[in-house]
């Protein structure tokens, strides 16, 4: 009986805590998995309206930019390759139109 | 006196009748397609090496169902062919191709079939030759011809695609659930017009007409890095060549031929 108990404490301890934990998820992983692709959104979801911020606004976007390129350069997983290509990618268009538009700002202050 | 003038325009025009007969005109312009052929990209980066067919995608297709903002921003396909170097994992992990070609997301209510498998049976080949059809075109399911048939011309065999947005004709998405993400309203910029030094008429540029469908990040500063109106100087030439307006103008928008479009005030 002992046995029993330890074997299916054991396995239970397996299936949770083991890599890829596959029978009961990690709420913080997912979450942390996600924070950045969040972080992605809430930064590039200025881009329509890029020439109307402000000098100071955009510089922050600016950083969190380089910030999360950061994060992006060190993704683990079996997606993680494809992951940084893409958004890599996506993440430096951004970039680029804020600092494009921080250029035209300053130039014209 | 005006035998000599004479004479001199008749040297003048043979010497421009020389030239042009001699100019190879492929060295110096790009080939600008013929419309059932406009935007149609080759896609070979991996294709052969991996024992398939290249992949034939066609633009006319996509550009029907989906604004250029949500495939080369959101999804992220480069603007020059061949430059996003796709993989069939990156479709197997969601991304490019696989963002909506993965056997689950409905579009128009119609399932889109899957694009990449590690595993594949004979039967699949069928599936996977509807992209990979360099060698057999018969395997593609949609047709330009009976496609864009009810679609308005703009010249010849191109299409206009404003127009048919404006009719209702197309209904070109601009958000795709889990990849796109909401964004704060578009403010497009002033429209405003373009010296040009030549014989041909002033272009006034509209600002709104071009991002409804590319967004700014599309454009700024990839293809025109400048915003200080008149720094950036660019010829006839160079748009051929696929540059500045030619990157879309050449082979994917109206032609640069149809001057009028551009070279009127205001733009049409």
């Amino acid at each position: 009986m002992r046995n029993v108990i330890f074997f299916t404490f054991m396995s239970f301890l397996f299936l949770n805590f083991s890599p890829g934990n596959f029978l009961i998820g990690n709420p913080d992983n997912a979450y942390a998995q996600d924070d950045w692709k969040q972080e992605y959104s809430a930064i590039c979801a200025n881009t329509q309206n890029a020439m109307a911020l402000s000098i100071e606004k955009l510089q922050t976007l600016i950083e969190r930019c380089d910030k999360l390129q950061g994060q992006i350069d060190v993704l683990t997983g079996p997606q993680a390759k494809t992951e940084k290509k893409v958004f890599t990618k996506r993440l430096k268009m951004c970039r680029d139109l804020y600092d494009f538009a921080l250029l035209h700002k300053k130039e014209n202050k | 006196m005006p035998d000599k003038i004479l004479l001199y325009v008749c040297i003048i025009l043979f010497s421009f009748t020389g030239f042009v007969s001699a100019t190879n005109y492929d060295q110096y312009f790009p080939y600008i397609p013929s419309a059932q052929y406009y935007g149609k990209v080759i896609l070979n980066n991996y294709s052969t090496k991996a024992s398939v067919a290249p992949v034939v995608f066609d633009h006319w297709l996509h550009r029907a169902k989906f604004t250029c903002r949500l495939c080369h921003i959101d999804i992220g396909f480069a603007m020059k062919a061949g430059t996003t170097e796709i993989k069939a994992t990156d479709n197997m992990n969601g991304y490019y191709c696989g963002t909506c070609h993965d056997g689950k997301r409905e579009i128009a209510g119609k399932k889109v079939f899957d694009s990449c498998a590690e595993k594949y049976i004979a039967e699949d080949e069928k599936r996977c030759s509807r992209c990979h059809s360099k060698m057999n075109p018969g395997a593609r399911k949609y047709n330009r011809e009976t496609f864009t048939a009810n679609l308005p011309r703009l010249h010849e065999d191109l299409i206009d695609w404003e127009k048919a947005e404006a009719e209702g004709k197309i209904t070109p998405a601009d958000f795709l659930e889990g990849i796109s993400f909401e964004r704060e309203p578009l403010k497009a910029q002033d429209d405003f017009s373009i010296k040009v030094t030549t014989w041909a008429s002033d272009v006034i540029f509209s600002h709104k007409k071009h991002t409804i469908w590319n967004g700014c990040e599309l454009c700024h500063p990839l293809i025109f890095p400048s915003s200080k109106k008149g720094t950036i100087k660019y010829t006839m030439f160079q748009i051929m060549e696929g540059e500045y307006c030619g990157v879309c103008h050449s082979s994917v928008a109206f032609s640069v031929y149809l001057c009028a479009k551009c070279h009127k005030s205001p733009v049409q």
